[in-house]
């Protein structure tokens, strides 16, 4: 028996989840990727893997939050933000990024390659959204 | 404007000038993976720039043009930051880790 073929709204809210989705998989690759790294290259490697798993989290959420505050402005819908708020967000992702970066150097130079790492997070979690809308295109159709 | 960018050629020439003039006096090891680094790195930051720039630019013309598009757009819009501030991140950690 063939199943019905998903329709607009359907496809609209299977997308429309799609930076929930990328969230839970940074969480839950963060969480896989660390306990790999203690065991496999000790615990300064995952301690510096968890804090660049850490500052790539608050980099993506303040990148969306700037970025839905920025759209806002744009089509005057939502809660009205200032530019300078908007502005202050994305250069303290920087700042955020700098800082530890330094401090890891200075501190615990073992840790650099796991902050790395750590550091590339989202791109990992968004090629596992990647190849699970490839899946959900290919098996349901979507 | 058009000064300002005069005066930005004139220091881009002074840039590569500086090694040359370095060059007179004892023979010296020169660190061209350093120098090359900085240059990587200066030029992925601007190019990573100018897309985020460029990126941006066009999302808020096109939410402006039609802001009922907005979930699409931003979420494209997110994912392409994310994508283009990587491609820094690649450059300084194969930097740190090639430098010594």
């Amino acid at each position: 028996m063939a199943t019905a073929p998903p329709t607009l709204a359907d496809t609209d809210a299977f997308y429309a989840g799609a930076l929930d989705r990328i969230r839970n998989s940074m969480i839950g690759l963060a969480l896989i990727l660390f306990a790999g790294a203690w065991w496999r290259f000790g615990r300064f490697a995952a301690l510096g893997f968890l804090l660049g798993c850490i500052i790539a989290y608050l980099n993506f959420h303040w990148l969306k939050s700037g970025v839905s505050g920025l759209t806002d402005r744009v089509t005057h819908t939502g809660k009205p933000q200032s530019g300078k708020g908007i502005i202050a967000r994305f250069l303290l992702r920087y700042a955020l990024l700098g800082g530890a970066a330094y401090v890891i150097l200075t501190s615990f130079p073992g840790s650099l390659r796991g902050l790395f790492a750590g550091l590339f997070l989202p791109v990992g979690a968004i090629a596992c959204e990647a190849v699970y809308e490839l899946y959900a295109a290919m098996a349901r159709g979507i | 404007m058009r000064k300002l960018s005069y005066l930005f050629m004139f220091l881009s020439a002074l840039c590569f000038a500086m090694p040359a003039f370095a060059q007179g006096g004892a023979a010296s090891e020169t660190n061209w993976i350093a120098i090359t680094a900085g240059f990587s790195m200066a030029i992925a930051s601007a190019v990573c720039g100018l897309a985020q720039g460029k990126a941006v630019a066009s999302a808020t013309e096109s939410l402006a043009r039609n802001p009922a598009a907005r979930p699409g757009i931003q979420f494209a819009l997110i994912l392409g930051l994310v994508l283009i501030e990587s491609l820094a991140l690649y450059t300084l950690a194969i930097i740190f880790l090639k430098v010594k």
